[in-house]
């Protein structure tokens, strides 16, 4: 049990533990600003990191990456604009809740929610990260494959009222994951010409656009309509405090939400949105009272919200044991460790396992820090953002659109990216298609189909070669499976619907 | 604000007229100098870059700042050199030997031999046969001989089509007569950590890949004549006499075209100076890479000769 000297060494050591809070403080803020995501605030903030010793450095762009994730859900369940993929989940159930005049309650939910994943997370890295290199290298692209064909299944599940619409929604999105090279033969697909296009298009603009750009002007059209209409968001005072009977029925969403999390973020390139959606997708199946989801469920932000920071734990053993970072935060933080020379990959653990052990240390009290800060700051946040009016609001939410998606890359063609996407995000929104399902599948899609062309290189041609190893027939069976419970449901809620055998 | 915005854009606007004006290149350099390195941060290129701005402190008056540009086999980054001011402070640093294949593969206006002023050449990645540790080849000629017994059989992993792995591979099969099947992963780490899982029978990967994974990989061979100067406990496939394409990498600093001649020569010394520092050869060790200086009109030299081996090879992949 290394991680006890390493927690008492980080203890230990003043400027560290402000490193922490600090870090914690700063991840929060970013994520709640809508449209401004941890990552990219990570980015920016790398070149600061290189004066500092290495643990420092990797201490305070970690904590900042979990802090962030966390901060997301404030943007979500206020504003309806998540700042990442991730917290569109918790938008789900967040923002009705907000509408509702419980954005504290939701908040703090979201708080306990996030630490209690994120919890179970890094108890699982730290027990289990030699276990899961050992695993991960296992996994070749049939098998990866049958991970993403899962994921896409359980997607359907989050598709939404028209599954016509939502279907649609989601070959949008893997239509736009083909522009630009293709991942077999480096050939150019979709690209008409154009240079910057045979790129492929950006996920961070593409999201901030759909996102963030696409509800601004979804909600500018909603106040023009309706004209001297105030936003019911005063909260009377109940909807600020969360009592342990209330949170009591989200404890098994938090938990399972914790596992799901953990499972998905020790698998590369998935990361935390598939996690959040499928936690919410899971939670909203099992859950006692599933027509409440959706409509402001505390249940419907525990589950995502749990997922969504269990990711952050086990999506370092990846980049630690193989090198191979498993999200935006991770391939930078692998930057991270190159420039102080140190070499990630299964000899790190032989050589740097003191530091590795300390960073662990310092994500946990990294959680500690920004659930205290989250559970009594939070709520002031959200009154002082509630505070500024909108036409201050979305010019700033606008700002920061923009800002983001040059920095990333600093590139003027992924503002028009955003921009695009932004209008995109809009129509999709007035015609009732499914954002999240477009995003999703835009990101899944990449994966998917450069394993499935791998596969099948290595098979020559055959299909055999998904069913022939255990670990991918596993998971495409699980896939099948949950494809079936979902025809029955939906058989089940029509007959239902037709007053057959709704009755019997 | 708004007045003090306009006010900082003539300034702006003012300071680049004074600079552009003639006899700046004699104080140059003034400003930190941006290396554009056209690949993700954590690469092997992007080890050099990162090594040279840490190296550069007390040589250069100024930063060296690396900034990623990645995208399109590294086109990306050389599209947004070439048309940068040629001043002497954005500057390109790349894998030559891929910036060069994806020049003759892709369809592009960019000349690696011509769209920029060489500057100088910093260090070497070479390719190499590597196989799982479990794996039964034990050398280059069980590999040669299990690709005779069953052509076509073999599966073999690269970083990508058109890059100077791929290429040097097809070379190694192309000279050898032998048959197998490519499986392309996306850059080096991927590629990598599929060889280790034995999702193929044998893989072209960076030579400096292999450290730190000894344990889980065996190198058969490095692709070049002589055996590389930090890994050389890898056989060469020159010392082994196994015939192979002349394909490699060096990692060559690009200026745009028109940068002027003493700015140029003044980064030459500079960058000769930074890769004899001991500190440079330190940073690299530990990424299983070394410092191999050579002037821009050698570097230059070198790219001409490797079109010449790799035109054969790369005709197919043209389409």
């Amino acid at each position: 049990m290394e991680i006890f000297p390493a927690l008492l060494s980080v203890i230990t050591d003043p400027t560290l533990l402000f490193a922490i809070v600090l870090a914690a403080a700063v991840g929060m803020i970013v994520g709640a600003t809508p449209g401004l995501t941890a990552s990219a605030a990570i980015a920016m903030l790398l070149p600061i990191t290189f004066y500092m010793p290495p643990l420092f450095a990797l201490a305070f762009l970690y904590v900042i990456g979990k802090s962030g994730r966390y901060g997301g859900s404030v943007a979500a369940i206020l504003f309806n604009t998540p700042g990442t993929a991730a917290s569109a989940a918790t938008q789900i159930d967040g923002y009705p809740l907000a509408r509702a005049g419980k954005a504290g309650k939701a908040m703090k939910v979201a708080t306990i929610s996030s630490v209690i994943g994120d919890f179970m997370g890094d108890i699982m890295l730290v027990v289990g990260v030699g276990f899961i290199a050992s695993i991960a290298l296992k996994l070749g692209p049939p098998e990866t494959f049958a991970i993403y064909f899962a994921a896409f299944v359980v997607i359907g599940s989050v598709i939404g009222k028209s599954i016509t619409k939502g279907l649609i929604s989601a070959l949008l999105g893997i239509l736009v994951a083909m522009v630009g090279l293709d991942p077999i033969s480096s050939e150019e697909r979709y690209t008409f010409g154009s240079f910057e296009l045979s790129n492929g298009i950006g996920l961070v603009p593409l999201m901030i656009g759909v996102f963030v750009l696409g509800e601004v002007f979804a909600q500018l059209e909603e106040r023009k309509k309706a004209k001297g209409e105030v936003r019911e968001n005063e909260s009377d005072p109940s909807g600020h405090t969360l009592t342990y009977e209330e949170y009591k029925p989200c404890i098994p969403h938090a938990i399972r939400g914790g596992f799901i999390g953990a499972g998905i973020g020790v698998l590369p390139g998935l990361g935390s949105a598939i996690a959040a959606f499928i936690s919410y997708g899971e939670g909203k199946r099992r859950a006692k009272n599933p027509e409440q989801w959706g409509k402001g469920a505390l249940e419907g932000v525990a589950a995502p919200e749990a997922a969504n920071n269990a990711v952050s734990g086990p999506s370092m053993a990846p980049l630690l044991t193989l090198g191979i970072p498993g999200s935006t935060i991770g391939a930078i933080l692998l930057g991270v460790f190159l420039i102080h020379g140190i070499q990630v990959g299964p000899t790190l653990f032989l050589t740097d396992k003191e530091l590795v052990y300390q960073l662990f240390a310092c994500g946990m009290l990294g959680i500690f820090a920004y659930g205290i800060i989250g559970y009594f700051g939070a709520t002031q946040v959200a009154r002082l953002i509630l505070k500024v009016p909108v036409n201050v609001l979305y010019p700033l939410i606008f700002l920061t659109a923009f800002v983001a998606a040059y920095s990333a890359r600093g590139s003027m063609f992924d503002v028009t990216v955003m921009t695009v996407a932004g209008f995109v995000g809009w129509l999709m929104r007035k015609f009732d298609f499914n954002v999240a399902a477009f995003v999703i599948s835009f990101v899944l899609a990449k994966g998917a189909e450069e394993t499935f062309r791998q596969s099948l290189l290595m098979s020559d041609g055959g299909a055999l070669i998904f069913v022939e190893r255990p670990i991918a027939a596993g998971f495409l069976l699980l896939g099948l499976a949950a494809m079936g419970f979902r025809i029955r449901s939906i058989m089940k809620e029509r007959r239902i619907a037709e007053g057959g055998l709704g009755d019997a | 604000m708004k007045r003090r915005a306009f006010l900082g854009a003539i300034t702006a606007a003012a300071a680049l007229v004074a600079t552009t004006a003639t006899g700046y290149a004699a104080d140059w350099p003034k400003r930190p100098i941006n290396l554009v390195v056209p690949y993700k941060a954590g690469g092997g290129t992007d080890a050099y870059a990162r090594a040279i701005s840490a190296a550069a402190e007390g040589v250069l008056d100024v930063p060296v700042v690396v900034v990623n540009k990645p995208g399109s086999g590294g086109l990306n980054g050389a599209n947004a050199v070439v048309g940068a001011r040629p001043d002497g402070y954005t500057m390109m640093m790349t894998s030559g030997g891929s910036f060069l294949l994806s020049t003759m593969t892709r369809d592009t206006k960019i000349d690696a031999l011509d769209s920029f002023d060489f500057v100088a050449q910093v260090g070497q990645l070479r390719t190499s046969l590597m196989v799982p540790v479990n794996s039964p080849y034990q050398s280059v000629q069980d590999v040669i001989d299990a690709a005779k017994a069953d052509p076509g059989s073999l599966r073999w992993a690269h970083s990508g089509r058109g890059g100077f792995h791929h290429v040097g591979g097809l070379g190694f099969l192309a000279n050898n007569g032998i048959e197998a099947q490519d499986v392309p992963f996306k850059g080096g780490g991927p590629t990598r950590a599929a060889l280790i899982g034995e999702q193929a029978d044998f893989g072209f990967l960076g030579v400096q890949q292999l450290r730190g994974f000894e344990e889980q990989l065996r190198a058969l061979a490095v692709n070049s004549a002589d055996r590389d100067t930090i890994m050389s406990d890898v056989p060469s496939f020159g010392e082994l006499g196994v015939p192979f394409a002349a394909v490699s990498s060096p990692v060559i600093v690009f200026a745009p075209k028109g940068t002027p001649a003493e700015v140029i020569s003044a980064m030459e010394t500079a960058l000769a100076e930074i890769a004899a520092k001991p500190e440079f050869a330190e940073l690299l060790a530990e990424r299983g890479t070394g410092p191999i200086f050579a002037n821009g009109a050698d570097a230059r030299a070198a790219l001409n000769a490797m079109q010449a081996d790799a035109a054969p090879l790369v005709q197919n992949l043209n389409n």
